[in-house]
């Protein structure tokens, strides 16, 4: 995460564009250079959830039926999925998305075919294995975790999170 | 804040996965999905999706020294050679004349290898629905001027995964075909039953592919989306290297050699605790000299990177594993090749703004390693790195989207 810094000026441009709402109404965006900033950005001080998948991933979409679920029971969820499938596979993940993923979430979908500095701008850390779920508090500190999670697990985040204290 | 994340992340971990015997085949939990949603053609979707270009090229040299290639156009393999290192190449034969959907993405791509005349090539054919394909095979007896019929490897053909694929021939024309299946699993949840990963099958030819005998297990519970490697050993039986599910969710890496006598052993211990889809699979060649030499990925959070070891006891125990690789350049996708006791390695970096491919050599059997240096660069998308040779000389094989296909011969600086 530490080259987020270095993306200050990447984000700066974005959020001019970026949206007002993080809550629109279900529309893929296009997941490019800067958008991971982008999202971010338009989030400060507030807790979240970035949830990377692909349709070639069944655990993914184990874990999208299991954040559904929670996102019916916490409102307040703010959760952003992320498709690393391609922009021609569009038609089959906004079908994934209508049939498996929580109704007002963000979603977004990689279009640029070159992935390199994707990974690159997410986490170096990262070497694109799925499902990859980022956890962000309200003091924007993140944890990154590989593999499908429990319902149980992420919901006791959240409820960490959202409760106030 | 840092405790609650730990224990979740413990607690993600040390909890068994039941989904693993579940949605693998795009059939979905039952309660998973909404009625409200309209019908969806799923599986017109899938094809749609299936014809994303494909960058895959897979390259071989037969004794010859001309250079073989398998690609992917439309719904066809392409097979041509070249004389001059790829620069002009021959006017590519399809292989299968009917359409099939060939997966060239991520870890599926085609094989070829040229021996004693006859073109071997096998593939995955993608099926109608997610995350399914069949094992296909073709020959050509007439030095790649025509293809035999495609013929299909696995011998279950329900419309589940049988894909992953990896090749080898021997000097005595018999032909190994080695892939992950998921027939094992699919009993399984007809029954209810759990069943982590998937199985690892092969197939045999005695008579140089002209047809295969009864598909074989080799073992339950591989990981499930990750290329299997195959080289073949100085006895000509092939051995193959996987990511494999221990315990749980471990996925770390085995060995096995096809010679029907020897049982799966571990090769390697970074203990990755994942229930995911790492999509990155090892490497093996196995020296003149008999020395098996492997590289391969992981993830897990003490041990991340590349890593690199070699067994000198017919992979019964391999050397302490070497990390390499630039760790903050997010190294992947390593190819390890020998030539005696000359070893090489290549792999794939990214340094914030080109993609490069990195080597490395050893000239005393993997014990000691030349610095790593940069081999070529792109800006664009690439396929992943291989190794081969040729002439007691190591090559990359490497196609970008730019630059088209390169091969590189592997320069060797005295230390």
């Amino acid at each position: 995460m530490k080259q987020l810094g270095l993306l200050v000026l990447l984000c700066l441009t974005a959020l001019s564009f970026a949206p007002t709402s993080t809550l629109a109404a279900q529309e893929i965006k296009p997941f490019v250079r800067g958008s991971y900033q982008q999202i971010i950005s338009a989030r400060q001080g507030k807790p979240f959830i970035i949830s990377f998948w692909s349709l070639s991933c069944g655990h993914c979409m184990d874990e999208m039926a299991m954040l559904k679920k929670l996102a019916k029971k916490y409102s307040k969820l703010d959760l952003v999925l992320v498709s690393t499938d391609t922009p021609e596979e569009k038609k089959a993940v906004t079908a994934a998305l209508a049939r498996s993923s929580p109704r007002k979430t963000e979603t977004w979908l990689f279009a640029d075919s070159y992935t390199d500095p994707l990974y690159f701008e997410i986490d170096t850390k990262w070497h694109g294995e799925l499902p990859r779920t980022y956890f962000f508090n309200a003091k924007n500190e993140v944890t990154a975790i590989s593999g499908k999670l429990e319902y149980e697990e992420v919901e006791r985040w959240v409820r960490e999170q959202y409760t106030p204290r | 804040m840092k405790n609650s994340i730990f224990t979740l992340f413990l607690a993600a971990t040390l909890t068994a996965c039941p989904a693993l015997a579940a949605d693998h085949s795009g059939h979905g939990k039952p309660g998973a999905e909404t009625s409200t949603a309209p019908p969806i053609d799923r599986e017109k979707l899938w094809k749609e999706s299936l014809a994303k270009p494909s960058f895959a090229v897979t390259a071989s040299f037969d004794e010859n020294g001309k250079l073989w290639l398998a690609a992917i156009r439309g719904q066809h393999v392409f097979v041509s050679y070249s004389t001059d290192h790829g620069v002009t190449r021959s006017a590519p034969v399809k292989v299968n004349t009917e359409p099939e959907n060939i997966l060239g993405d991520g870890e599926n791509r085609p094989k070829i290898i040229v021996r004693k005349g006859v073109v071997y090539v096998s593939y995955t054919q993608g099926l109608a629905k997610p995350m399914t394909g069949h094992i296909r095979f073709s020959r050509s007896l007439d030095g790649g001027k025509t293809f035999s019929q495609p013929i299909t490897v696995n011998d279950n053909l329900e419309i589940i995964s049988h894909r992953f694929d990896a090749m080898g021939v021997n000097d005595r024309g018999q032909v190994f075909v080695a892939w992950l299946d998921k027939r094992d699993l699919s009993v399984a949840a007809k029954k209810g039953e759990k069943y982590a990963g998937l199985g690892l099958y092969y197939a045999v030819s005695d008579d140089k592919g002209k047809s295969f005998k009864a598909n074989i297990k080799a073992a339950d519970h591989a990981c499930e989306c990750c290329r299997v490697a195959m080289a073949i050993d100085t006895d000509g039986y092939p051995v193959i290297v996987w990511r494999h599910v221990f315990d749980t969710n471990i996925r770390d890496h085995a060995l096995l050699k096809l010679d029907g006598k020897m049982a799966p052993v571990r090769l390697s211990y970074e203990n990755w605790n994942v229930a995911g889809c790492p999509h990155h699979g090892p490497s093996l060649s196995i020296a003149s000299d008999g020395i098996y030499h492997a590289a391969w990925f992981s993830n897990a959070p003490q041990q991340r990177g590349l890593f690199y070891g070699h067994s000198t006891d017919w992979g019964g125990t391999f050397s302490s594993p070497m990390n390499f690789g630039n760790i903050e350049a997010q190294p992947s996708r390593p190819s390890v090749f020998s030539l005696g006791s000359r070893v090489f390695l290549v792999w794939k970096e990214f340094d914030g703004e080109r993609t490069g491919i990195i080597g490395m050599h050893s000239g005393d059997a993997g014990k000691s390693w030349s610095a790593p240096g940069k081999l070529a660069t792109t800006s664009d998308v690439s396929d992943w790195p291989f190794l081969i040779g040729k002439n007691n000389r190591a090559y990359l094989s490497w196609n970008t989207k730019n630059e088209g296909y390169r091969l590189i011969e592997i320069g060797e600086e005295k230390k």
